[in-house]
């Protein structure tokens, strides 16, 4: 493993400096090989799915190589090539709950380790703590003396049962990580709380919006209406309840105005009973489930945009509705406060009455015409969240993350005794001890040596291009076994 | 007429054989170790003191006779079904492929894919048991769109030589397919 | 914490905690104002020991209640008591909880007639008698133990499930449980009618007593402590006629349940940790249900 990483020009000696701007020439230099794990990539569908891919994209922009992994889905197993030589392995793991893979901390390592090994992965970046496929790749890749990142996209509270427990495997899986990186302030402050981390080891990098996708249309807008798009999963933590309290309280007030609602869920139901009770089917339009591709179809057709969210680490709709060109209403919740400028949002409290009196207030401001176009909205938004800017982000992260040192077994065991309590340590420990037989065990079985090199599909040495007829992309890869 | 030392995944020698015949028939031949009689001999003296002290306990002769079908019948099966001592990959330019293995036993058996059928030959790599390794496949057309592939055969199935093993194969193929279109 | 600005370019302008705009900050910057929306302990109720105590009080009175009841069983099954006396007691109890009742209701609307009442109290004796023949030998194919370890399993299940935060009406588990192991019980008795008698005990004890209990509770506050002391020593007083040694458990047990636990309750409350902020799920406070019903 050691010699794999030698081939960085990076003394070992550095201490930890803080991710500045002022980075020395040849450290721009570094090309990392960068392994991302998650459960949740296409084709699944979501932001964590989207951010995983539109990163990658850019970060091979940028000459860094990248390979995806993360666990088979249906009948898509094996090793695919997307766009621009990404390369994608589908491992056969066993899907648990919620398209989140078991963990055993033991069962993925011969798989993990097989493509850490042969695409020589230098930093292994793991995705969303819901994956646990995301937190056995960094337990491995710790064992295996790789550096890694961590990227939470999500919001937990401390309250309840369930939250403590996920929150005590958090704080055991990150206590050795070597950077971790959150969407928004708020997601970071509840990640070093949930952790109990350093805050210095942690960055926010916001999520991004291609706003080439999301362009204002206003010549498909209805002039003679006022039109409130929402669109969301239809869940009680994205506050459709709220909305159907909002439907028939602004409906009776302006007969101009209607609702159009793309998405799918259980809380359907409910703006279903509501519509019905009050007569609003030529008003209120349930889409249904959305492609991603459609959104942009819908958006335009608004006028204002809603966003009901009871929690929210960054709220990648907002910035799509603003880049749209229209004009948003949401609640202040979780990291939404951070996201847009006061100018394009209209915050209010999650509850009815309030959201009530922030939409008639623009709704007031559009029929004054006393509100900005729908181009000057997309210029301003434009420029504010771009992959590009996300990626040189990440990228100063794995700057820094590759001088740091990984943390051999002894101090590996004694940070997780000093720092996830007597009882969770102890046992982790014993599991840690455990990960590097097996993983011993794995070298003796099928030393490092032979496994083959794979071939670079992106980076410094990709070949993709040169043998154009060496691999198709478009080869199905039967598992051969 | 070359000779070549390689290993296949697991890191035993195997030797990889180019036989070119003409310019548009080549022969490859990868050959697998021997069976080693070390290895038949501690297989067959395990299980026959295994039988031996399961006779100690339970006093019955029945037990070592069928230990000694076994072994032989094991062997036999072995020999004729599982061990492969060489794979044989022979392309001829304008006729097709023909796959054939060998087994220790001496049984053959061997497969041809018209030239028409085949749309190419390449390296890919799979999910193995628990790794991930390259395989050297023919794709086969589908007969109703010439564009699409049908099936794919992997070549070299019971060896499964290295990276390195499969490129010169899959080079020396390239050059003769490239030749015949 | 600070200090990755603190080099001759350090920017001027203070740090704001927004991702919109870029800042002269390096991404793993800490500001000193982070952290500054943390809450702790925001909805912590505080306690006070005899508030407590008193609460405790319909826990070690509904124990009591098991251990009357299970007292007055153990004498009917020996025979010490005739079933014909305990009925009329049984009636006399029943009336005298009823008038407490209805006085104590005072201005409450009635959302049941007194006939309703009647109605009821008359099909329930009327089914109990008509079948405690057949509740009478209903386990009677069933070993002795099974139906003791039923019957203690069930009278558990009542207490742990009784709806000690809205006794009134009895929650139907707990309901159901408890008369489910007397059933069990009273087809352990020598005849149908000490049946029908243990029955309507049950429902006395275990259905009527709750609600006459909580009415107290609500209209004349003051009696509630010295209604529950007393089902207290009656508990323990039947119960050490019969074992004194059990009787000794029961007062220990209910102590530490009136006295110690509420101790530990208020004690532990120093070390409650709950942390609030931002990050937290919203609570929708208003009544929704308006708008679809």
């Amino acid at each position: 493993m050691g010699n794999r990483r030698r081939g960085h020009t990076h003394a070992p000696k550095t201490p930890p400096l803080s991710l500045d701007t002022h980075s020395s020439d040849h450290e721009q230099d570094v090309k990392h090989r960068i392994c991302m794990v998650s459960d949740f990539f296409y084709p699944n569908m979501g932001g964590v799915e989207s951010h995983i891919y539109q990163l990658s994209q850019c970060l091979i922009e940028k000459g860094h190589k990248v390979v995806i992994a993360t666990h088979a889905y249906g009948d898509r197993r094996g090793i695919r090539y997307l766009t621009n030589g990404l390369k994608v392995y589908y491992l056969p793991l066993q899907v648990m709950y919620n398209q989140s893979t078991a963990t055993t901390c033991f069962h993925s390592l011969p798989l993990l380790r097989c493509v850490f090994v042969r695409e020589r992965i230098t930093i292994v970046h793991a995705h969303s703590s819901f994956s646990a496929m995301a937190h056995d790749a960094l337990f491995h890749a710790k064992t295996m003396g790789l550096n890694t990142v961590f990227t939470d996209h999500s919001l937990f509270g401390f309250a309840d049962l369930s939250s403590v427990l996920t929150n005590k495997l958090l704080t055991v899986s990150l206590c050795d990580t070597n950077h971790i990186v959150c969407v928004s302030y708020t997601s970071k402050e509840n990640t070093v709380l949930r952790a109990t981390l350093d805050p210095e080891i942690v960055s926010v990098i916001p999520n991004a919006v291609d706003p080439t996708d999301f362009t204002p249309d206003p010549s498909r807008r209805d002039n003679s209406k006022i039109t409130i798009v929402v669109i969301s999963r239809l869940v009680y933590r994205k506050g459709i309840d709220l909305l159907s309290g909002i439907i028939p309280e602004l409906c009776g007030k302006h007969p101009d105005l209607c609702f159009l609602i793309g998405g799918e869920g259980p809380k359907r139901i409910v703006l279903e009973e509501v519509r019905e009770k009050y007569q609003l089917h030529d008003r209120v339009r349930l889409l249904g489930a959305l492609d991603h591709k459609d959104v942009r179809d819908v958006l335009v057709q608004g006028h204002v945009f809603l966003n009901t969210s009871l929690t929210e680490a960054f709220c990648m709709a907002i910035v799509e509705g603003a880049s749209c060109g229209l004009h948003v209403v949401s609640t202040r919740v979780g990291g939404i406060p951070e996201v847009l400028p006061d100018e394009l949002v209209t915050l209010c409290e999650p509850s009815v009455q309030s959201l009530c009196d922030g939409l008639e207030t623009v709704i007031a401001r559009i029929r004054t015409g006393n509100v900005a176009s729908p181009a000057t909205i997309h210029r301003k938004v434009r420029t504010l969240y771009t992959w590009r800017n996300v990626a040189e982000r990440t990228e100063k992260v794995y700057n820094r993350v590759c001088r740091e040192p990984v943390l051999p077994l002894s101090d590996r065991l004694h940070r997780l005794r000093s720092h996830c309590g007597a009882v969770a340590g102890s046992i982790f420990s014993f599991v840690a001890v455990i990960t590097f037989l097996f993983l011993l065990f794995l070298q003796w079985l099928r030393p490092d040596h032979l496994i083959d090199v794979a071939v670079d599909s992106s980076g410094p040495h990709s070949r993709l291009g040169q043998h154009v007829s060496k691999k198709t992309s478009k080869t199905p890869n039967p598992a051969v076994s | 007429m070359a000779e070549e030392e390689f290993t296949d995944i697991n890191g035993n020698s195997i030797s990889l054989d180019c036989q070119t015949h003409s310019a548009f028939c080549r022969e490859f031949t990868v050959t697998a170790p021997k069976l080693s009689l070390r290895k038949v001999m501690v297989c067959t003296c395990f299980i026959w003191l295994f039988a031996y002290a399961i006779f100690f306990l339970t006093e019955n002769t029945a037990v070592l006779s069928s230990a000694i079908i076994l072994t032989l019948a094991g062997m036999m099966i072995h020999i004729h079904f599982v061990k492969v001592d060489h794979e044989t990959l022979l392309i001829i330019g304008s006729l097709g492929i023909q796959l054939s293995s060998s087994y220790a036993s001496g049984r053959e058996s061997t497969t041809f894919i018209e030239m028409s059928k085949l749309k190419d030959i390449v390296i890919n790599e799979a999910v193995y048991m628990h790794s991930i390794i390259y395989y050297l496949c023919i794709l086969i057309k589908d007969p109703a769109e010439p564009e699409t592939v049908a099936s794919v055969v992997p070549l070299f199935q019971s060896s499964k030589p290295r990276l390195n093993c499969l490129v010169q194969v899959y080079r020396s193929c390239q050059e003769i397919l490239a030749e015949t279109r | 914490m600070m200090g990755a600005d603190s080099g001759p370019g350090a920017p001027a302008v203070p740090w704001r905690k927004v991702l919109y705009e870029r800042q002269p900050f390096p991404d793993n910057y800490v500001d000193c104002r982070f952290l500054e929306e943390l809450r702790r302990n925001i909805r912590v109720r505080q306690y006070r020991y005899w508030a407590v105590v008193r609460e405790t009080g319909l826990i070690a009175q509904q124990v009591s209640c098991v251990a009357v009841f299970l007292t007055l069983w153990s004498y009917m099954e020996q025979g010490d008591l005739e079933p014909s006396l305990v009925l009329w007691v049984c009636l006399g109890c029943a009336l005298l909880g009823y008038g407490l009742y209805e006085i104590l209701g005072g201005a409450c609307v009635r959302e049941r007639t007194r006939l309703a009442d009647l109605q009821s109290a008359t099909i329930f004796l009327a089914f109990t008698f008509g079948f405690s023949p057949v509740l009478k030998t209903l386990t009677e194919s069933v070993s002795t133990d099974t139906v003791y370890a039923m019957s203690a399993v069930m009278l558990l299940a009542h207490l742990v499930s009784f709806p000690y935060a809205q006794p009134s009406p009895p929650g139907s588990l707990s309901l159901n449980a408890a008369l489910f192991g007397s059933v069990c019980l009273a087809s352990r008795l020598p005849g149908a009618l000490h049946t029908f008698t243990m029955l309507s005990c049950a429902l006395l004890v275990f259905a009527l007593w709750p609600c006459l209990l909580h009415r107290m509770r609500d209209k004349a506050e003051w009696s509630f402590p010295w209604a529950a002391v007393l089902v207290c020593l009656a508990g323990v007083g039947g119960l050490g006629s019969l074992w004194p040694e059990g009787a000794l458990l029961l007062s220990l047990a209910l102590l530490t349940l009136t006295l110690l636990c509420p101790l530990l309750l208020v004690l532990l409350q120093r070390h409650k940790d709950n942390i609030h902020g931002p990050w937290d799920e919203a609570e929708i406070r208003e009544d929704l249900s308006r708008f679809l019903n």
